[in-house]
């Protein structure tokens, strides 16, 4: 074959290339992940900003805002999800995944409507930190920009709690809503 | 000792086949991503994707997104077929303990 030489490497070179390989392939599927999820983070991050902020201005609207914007994030998490698969050309539809998902979904439900009755502070407060909990988990696996926007938010989402006081949705706003469009930006450019 | 394919050797090229080969046939990488994950510089790179086109192991396309130039890199099918023989090629050196 004409591309081909007689060139000879020994053992240790060959480790060396091969080792070149896998580490390139495995941050262009991690490049590819973050930029697949960038654009859900930056919805949820637009919705919850909104949320909060609402919760702010209009606290006796926020239980149907918050209904509202749970459906939005959802349904927009999963269009964006099928049009990036799509436009990569990867499948990552998982029905584990879902129901996963909707078992994470009835425990955060379970514990703060039904059994913990919580004021609406407690809520901003418990949603924010649960939903950043599988950030940190999974990002052990997927990538450490996961681990540092779910512990970021988390860290500030509990000094929001404390120390903010009437300022609280306000703080939210801000640190879940913006922190999570900033996480969503960078990652996009990574 | 196995024989190598020298133009997908070459530590540059090697990474930009490598990061074609990593996604599903027929999807391509832009100019300024594959410049990100490689860490090239843009005409060092730009020589390098053209040594690999002339070889045809990789189709260049450009277009316009919008009114910004778009670079599209895709590794083709016999560049594909060229990375899996040199995969090959390297796993047999290093089995054959040489």
């Amino acid at each position: 074959m004409k591309n081909e030489s007689k060139r000879m490497i020994d053992r240790s070179e060959a480790s060396s290339a091969l080792a070149d390989i896998a580490e390139i392939g495995a941050r262009v599927r991690q490049s590819l992940f973050y930029r697949r999820t960038s654009a859900m983070l930056i919805l949820w991050g637009a919705l919850t900003f909104a949320g909060y902020l609402g919760m702010f201005v209009a606290p006796s609207f926020s239980r149907c805002a918050w209904i509202a914007i749970m459906i939005l994030g959802i349904c927009g998490s999963v269009v964006i999800g099928m049009v990036s698969a799509k436009r990569q050309g990867v499948n990552n539809f998982s029905a584990r995944l879902l129901v996963a998902f909707l078992v994470f979904i009835a425990f955060g439900l379970i514990w703060s409507v039904a059994l913990g009755g919580f004021s609406a502070r407690q809520l901003g407060a418990f949603w924010t930190s649960y939903f950043m909990l599988p950030y940190i988990l999974l990002g052990l696996w997927l990538g450490w920009a996961f681990v540092a926007i779910g512990l970021s938010v988390m860290a500030l989402t509990f000094a929001g709690y404390f120390y903010a006081g009437d300022w609280f949705p306000l703080w939210m706003a801000f640190v879940n809503g913006i922190g999570l469009i900033l996480g969503g930006l960078w990652m996009r450019r990574s | 000792m196995s024989e190598l394919n020298d133009i997908i050797h070459q530590p540059l090229r090697l990474k930009i086949m490598a990061a074609l080969n990593a996604l599903p046939k027929g999807k391509g990488l832009e100019f300024s991503h594959l410049k990100k994950l490689t860490g090239a510089t843009d005409g060092n790179l730009g020589a390098h994707i053209e040594t690999l086109a002339k070889a045809n192991y990789v189709a260049v396309t450009k277009a316009f997104v919008g009114k910004k130039p778009q670079t599209t890199v895709t590794a083709t099918a016999a560049g594909r077929s060229a990375f899996a023989k040199h995969i090959a090629s390297l796993r047999e050196i290093i089995e054959s303990g040489n």
